[in-house]
């Protein structure tokens, strides 16, 4: 069932067009990642849906009635920032029972739903430090538990994991789901890391200029990416962009004639950018039949694989990824190696709108 | 260009009327002709004192510091030849990016036209070049940042000093600018040493790593070493992303071979591994450690146990999978999507020549891999 929906929400400051026509929804129990690079109006949005700020246009509704009018207390929507926003004179219990105080909670009924909370986050030992005695990654639990004790219908997340250390948002990456699923609330969480969006959200909204530019499940918005924009946002490496122009049905990358599907007919004549993701590229130091040659020219190792930075006979760039294995035969680099990859894993953008250039089947 | 050799090198403040602090302790570094290392290390380890030192910054407490046989640690700063990109940039304000770039090689009397070529080539190199005519003032951080690390890359000095050169890279230039980067000290043979907190920076750039923490050298070596071989629990856990999976253990022996069993929080066994001879000394008690990749999830005839799937997270090139086993909590990384869900039940081995063991004590690396099983 649906719990949030935003529907035309339009938003300008002096300074211009913060949102434009944005409408979605999200269930009950579901997360939504508003995902995009700063400036894209991420945290209007949020600041819109808590009541904080009031749309232009458009309408927000929770549980089926219309809230744009509501006040903020009004609406039963939890909120947690990057900068964690605590109260810097109140204990980790005050801060936690903030919104149950506001409220004016039985004092019994308080302490038990705060305790509980606090058990669930791991914080219940901190109980009586005050903000500056806690560490990020407790003073993020603190604000995360302050926005769930009051169990809103609709929690809103602000990268809360931006300034807690790698290992900490790693931790939280794998536990949050778990936590956000025993609340049932409808999610709106904001990332601009794209693993952390890909990994937390059952959808992911694209932010660009203030309007969505895609809506669609992590795996399709890395497949099936709408425009180059998006594309260069999801990946790491990102993703290689190769000008060229399709001519009948090959384009001409590196110098070589690569075969593209008939179901990219329409687009024939087109200038366009083809985009190769590095884990898509096949590095090998013998020749093999079809592969084009390359300069190897450096090897950077990252985790368990390797990225290879290659250069063409034209000068063109090229990222590669392969096997930690693998790698290791490439040694510093600065050797002749072959390419190849399949056509078929290209992904076609306009030169001009940057869109994606989607294949016709028949 | 020139080795650079540290030698038993301390640093210790002063602070009036507080106690001394000791921020760097008898670290002693062997930079070859041409290599590139990175410090490594959390906020407060020391790399960058000891940066500071090499340039000359701070003054060395004991110990020395030669290049290219030079003894230069009570040389002033332009007499040792060393180039250094500031973490805080200090690029020049009434200079534009082209001239900031370009100062040291004109105050040397290049050729012009020389200048000219490499500030454009180091410009293209560092995606600055639609900003060579505009002031410090008004580009930003990135930019300046980038502005700082051209400056000292164009001089091509006897050793470069780079303090995190990269911190303020959007991620999508991260990759093919460390690319160029590292082509670029390769090509003309840089020396050079980087202070970096990022250990995927420091993996990716350097030739070998010196990994610090409290002032102490840990551990020095390639990534490959640090990887497969961490001295102790702190490289171990430092290094990787996500981080190594790292248990309590018991080890017990019995009938020739080893038993080794995973520790739940309240110390009750959550999984055995049966290794064919005791490799750990006597040590009854040990900290476990596997690295995520390494740990084989699925399908598997020989499992030594049954997780039971808590998150699974397909990022597009890689599965993030969190499991528990008898109440740990064990963190999976595979190239392939794995069709599981929330409570499923997969079956999980860990291989014996991923197993590390370290001294629950000290934290001291005991053994890398355990052999084959038989």
């Amino acid at each position: 069932m649906t719990s949030l929906e935003l529907r035309n929400v339009s938003k300008g400051f002096k300074s211009g067009k913060v949102l434009e026509d944005v409408s979605l929804s999200v269930n009950a129990g579901e997360i939504v990642v508003v995902f995009g690079p700063s400036g894209t109006g991420k945290t209007v949005l949020l600041r819109i849906v808590a009541g904080v700020q009031d749309p232009d246009t458009g309408s927000v509704a929770i549980d089926g009635e219309d809230v744009t009018d509501a006040s903020p207390e009004a609406r039963n929507v939890g909120m947690a920032f990057q900068n964690f926003a605590l109260f810097p004179h109140f204990s980790t219990f005050d801060n936690i029972a903030s919104p149950l105080a506001a409220r004016e909670t039985p004092a019994a009924k308080l302490k038990d739903q705060v305790g509980a909370i606090a058990r669930m986050l791991k914080i219940d030992h901190v109980l009586g430090h005050a903000p500056r005695e806690l560490s990020n990654g407790q003073k993020q639990r603190t604000a995360l538990a302050r926005a769930l004790v009051a169990q809103p219908k609709v929690l809103l997340l602000d990268d809360p994991l931006r300034n807690v250390d790698a290992k900490l948002r790693y931790e939280m990456r794998l536990e949050l789901p778990r936590l956000l699923r025993t609340f049932n609330a409808a999610v709106i969480y904001v990332t601009q890391d794209y693993k952390e969006a890909m990994a937390l959200g059952d959808h992911i909204a694209v932010l660009r200029n203030g309007r969505i530019e895609q809506w669609a499940a992590p795996t399709t918005v890395y497949r099936e990416p709408v425009s180059v924009e998006v594309a260069r946002l999801f990946g790491d490496p990102t993703i290689n962009l190769l000008p060229c122009k399709l001519e009948g049905d090959h384009v001409t990358l590196f110098g070589r004639l690569v075969p593209i599907s008939g179901a990219y007919a329409h687009a024939a004549g087109r200038d366009l950018i083809a985009g190769l993701r590095p884990e898509h590229v096949v590095v090998t130091e013998a020749e093999a039949p079809g592969a084009i040659a390359f300069e190897l020219d450096a090897v950077m190792p990252v985790n368990v694989r390797s990225v290879l930075y290659l250069r063409g006979a034209g000068g063109e760039e090229l990222l590669a990824t392969v096997g930690e294995s693998e790698a290791a035969k490439f040694g510093r680099g600065h050797r002749k190696v072959w390419v190849r990859f399949d056509p078929r894993d290209l992904l076609l953008f306009d030169a001009t709108s940057g869109q994606r250039i989607a294949p016709q089947v028949h | 260009m020139a080795q650079l050799l540290l030698d038993s090198v301390s640093k210790t403040y002063r602070p009036r009327g507080k106690e001394p602090v000791q921020a760097v302790k008898r670290v002693s570094l062997d930079v070859k002709d041409g290599e590139i290392v990175a410090l490594l290390g959390s906020s407060g380890c020391g790399k960058t004192s000891m940066l500071r030192m090499i340039a000359g910054f701070e003054d060395v407490t004991e110990g020395a510091i030669r290049i290219g046989g030079r003894e230069i640690h009570l040389l002033p700063p332009a007499q040792r030849d060393v180039a250094m990109a500031f973490e805080g940039y200090s690029l020049y304000p009434p200079l534009k990016v082209r001239e900031n770039i370009g100062f040291a090689l004109l105050r040397e009397r290049g050729a012009s036209a020389d200048i000219e070529k490499r500030v454009t080539h180091i410009a293209d190199l560092l995606e600055i070049t639609d900003i060579l005519d505009r002031y410090p003032t008004v580009i930003s951080a990135g930019q300046q940042q980038r502005t700082s690390l051209a400056r000292a890359l164009i001089r091509r000095a006897p050793v470069s000093l780079l303090d995190e050169p990269m911190s303020q890279l959007e991620p999508q230039l991260r990759a093919i600018l460390r690319a160029r980067l590292k082509d670029y000290l390769i090509e003309h043979k840089m020396t050079t040493v980087f202070v970096t907190h990022d250990q995927t920076e420091a993996i990716a750039l350097a030739d070998r790593i010196a990994v610090m923490e409290k002032g102490e050298l840990q551990q020095f070596g390639t990534p490959a070493e640090i990887k497969q071989s961490p001295s102790n629990l702190f490289v171990a856990s430092f290094i990787g992303e996500p981080p190594m999976n790292i248990f309590d253990a018991a080890i017990a022996s019995e009938a020739g071979a080893t038993a080794i069993s995973g520790l739940g929080p309240n110390g009750q066994p959550a999984f055995r591994i049966q290794a064919p001879a005791a490799e750990a000394g006597n040590a009854a008690r040990v900290r476990l450690g596997i690295r995520p990749h390494l740990i084989e999830i699925g399908a598997n005839e020989s499992a030594d146990a049954t997780g039971k799937v808590i998150t699974n997270h397909w990022l597009g090139d890689q599965s993030h999978i969190c499991f528990e086993i008898g109440g740990c909590s064990v963190v999976g990384v595979t190239d392939k999507p794995i069709e599981a869900q929330a409570g499923d039940a997969l079956p999980v081995r860990f291989p014996l020549g991923a197993v590390h063991l370290f001294d629950a004590e000290s934290g001291r690396a005991l053994a890398h891999g355990l052999g084959r099983r038989s």
